[in-house]
């Protein structure tokens, strides 16, 4: 149970992180054309890129949060 | 929670210069150019429409303000009447739209600033101005109802100074003719375009458990506000158009300046400058104090961490609610992205009004009998027109605020969700979403390594994107397998 918890922690942290690079992602859609230009994203569909970035980058972090706290006050 | 301890040191003027000071925002000097450009001298026109539109809804909120003088404004209507997600959907925009408007303003104040000290650094500054402020909003509630009677008094008298020298000036320039440049739908966009200029006036809302008397300065500060921000901005538009014809404000970067430095030289300039200033400071002035009541308001119902409703021993101001909020504001400033925050507080602003009016419809029919010291005139004509002419102005919107408000709500939603909702039915719900993740990222990257889509034109980007949609792949199945079976320990 424990090596479960220290796992369920890993991964939550691993979410957290992944939550927080898929924002700065998003950030630097909005903020630099050359990234736009590697990524291929036209005008048109920034914001709806930004949009999905952001999303899957909050609820990424939440989740992970959620699997750390979680598994560490049961724990 | 029970709600005690805030003071109620605000009299009818400074709750009146809270509502004048809240609305009348850098913005005010920018956003004139374009609208001319859309509406022609029938500017005017579309300014006192805009003007009846903020008066249908702000009749809402003097009526609710005075009975319901409890902190937090809309939220506290919403909660009385709607309940529910509803209302924390409510509180939940005001506290970000206001976050956001304060950001917005104070990134505008310190490049109005640079125009007069260009050595200045811009986010550095804005976040500096709203360390100040939150410091003024935590010493209490009567210095920050000071502050901004001064300022705004200041902002007023140089306004008047410019309308009057205008009026002066331009006796002899022959009559006023009305001509809409873009016929009645230019009116229309021009209306929608400079509704932002009366946004502001529901501060007083939110202040509304510090207003001495809330029975009489409430609806009477409320509602003198709205109807000398149809006053002042109308007189402006006026000697504007007095002075130059709309085509001449084409591409100026500040067209009240231009006007004013057209008649009053280098000295109009300047003072316009000022005014513009001082009008970002009151914005961001009430912005704090707004943002802090309503997550005072979120934390007294159990919505907010009960850290938000604790008040400072010697001051009595929300002092954990100013300082979170204003460390969120101070981050979004130093950003410095003003359209992606102005976008997201119009957007929240527009959503609050179309609420209260819904509030106020909603607790007359349920609760017809508690004490209305104001009521509205015309029931229900004013609130319904109130929420047409607020879904108008959403229409208008630019399809970028409506995603960014998306966004929003979603993310409210999760919050909420994870307030309310037993811890269990969270961790299931999680567990889902993770594994529905993880079945997306699967296929995306399956689709990337098989050539199906094209992420893009660099092929070892190509090849990263499908080993990172792997990884997310798998992790987001693990954290799905862990939370699916251990949310019932």
């Amino acid at each position: 149970m424990v090596r479960i918890g220290k796992a369920a922690s890993i991964i939550g942290g691993i979410q957290c992180g992944l939550g927080g690079l898929v924002s700065v992602v998003a950030f630097l859609i909005y903020a630099s054309s050359s990234i736009r230009d590697v990524l291929a994203i036209t005008l048109e569909e920034v914001y709806l890129h930004i949009f999905l970035f952001l999303v899957f980058g909050i609820f990424s972090i939440l989740s992970g949060l959620l699997l750390i706290y979680g598994e560490g006050s049961e724990g | 929670m029970e709600e005690n301890g805030l003071k109620r040191e605000l009299g009818l003027l400074q709750a009146l210069m809270m509502g004048i000071g809240g609305t009348i925002s850098a913005g005010v000097f920018v956003t004139l150019g374009h609208a001319a450009t859309l509406a022609g001298t029938s500017l005017i026109i579309a300014m006192i429409l805009c003007g009846i539109i903020n008066f249908f809804t702000m009749l809402s909120y003097a009526e609710l303000g005075a009975a319901i003088p409890s902190a937090g404004g809309e939220y506290t209507y919403a909660k009385a009447s709607l309940g529910g997600f509803l209302s924390f959907a409510t509180g939940w925009f005001e506290w970000i739209s206001n976050m956001f408007y304060a950001a917005f303003c104070s990134v505008g104040f310190a490049y109005l600033l640079s125009y007069v000290i260009p050595a200045i650094n811009i986010p550095l500054t804005a976040v500096a101005t709203i360390i100040v402020f939150s410091v003024i909003n935590i010493r209490g509630v009567k210095e920050t109802g000071l502050t901004q009677t001064v300022l705004v008094i200041i902002m007023l008298g140089i306004l008047g100074t410019f309308v009057l020298w205008g009026l002066f000036i331009s006796q002899n320039a022959g009559p006023f003719e009305l001509k809409a440049l873009g016929g009645f739908f230019g009116v229309l966009k021009a209306t929608a375009f400079i509704f932002v200029i009366y946004l502001g006036g529901e501060a007083i809302g939110v202040a509304q458990a510090e207003i001495k008397n809330p029975e009489k300065n409430i609806p009477q500060a409320i509602l003198l506000s709205s109807l000398a921000l149809i006053l002042i901005y109308t007189i402006i538009a006026y000697v504007i158009f007095k002075i130059v014809r709309p085509e001449d404000l084409v591409g100026q970067a500040s067209p009240l300046a231009y006007v004013a430095e057209k008649f009053m030289g280098p000295l109009g300039i300047g003072l316009i400058t000022l005014a513009g200033i001082i009008a970002s400071l009151t914005s961001i002035n009430t912005s704090i104090m707004a943002h802090s009541r309503v997550a005072y308001a979120l934390a007294r119902d159990g919505y907010f961490p009960k850290s938000f409703f604790i008040l400072h021993r010697v001051y009595s101001t929300p002092v954990i609610a100013v300082l979170a909020g204003s460390i969120i504001t101070a981050a979004l400033a130093a950003t410095g992205i003003v359209n992606f925050v102005a976008y997201a507080s119009d957007f929240g602003f527009i959503v609050g009004f179309i609420f209260v009016n819904l509030s106020l419809m909603k607790l007359r029919r349920d609760q017809p009998n508690i004490y209305r010291p104001f009521k509205v005139p015309l029931y229900p004509l004013t609130p319904i027109l109130g929420i047409v002419t607020s879904l108008f102005l959403v229409l208008f919107l630019e399809p970028s605020t409506l995603l960014i408000g998306v966004e929003l709500f979603i993310l409210g939603l999760i919050i909420y969700y994870i307030r309310m909702v037993p811890y269990n039915q969270v961790r299931l719900a999680v567990g889902g979403m993770n594994l529905g993740v993880s079945a997306f990222s699967g296929l995306l990257a399956y689709l990337i390594i098989s050539n199906s889509i094209s992420i893009s034109k660099s092929h070892g980007i190509a090849l990263l994107s499908s080993v990172v949609a792997i990884f997310v792949s798998v992790t987001y199945l693990l954290a799905g397998v862990i939370n699916v079976i251990r949310n019932n320990r």
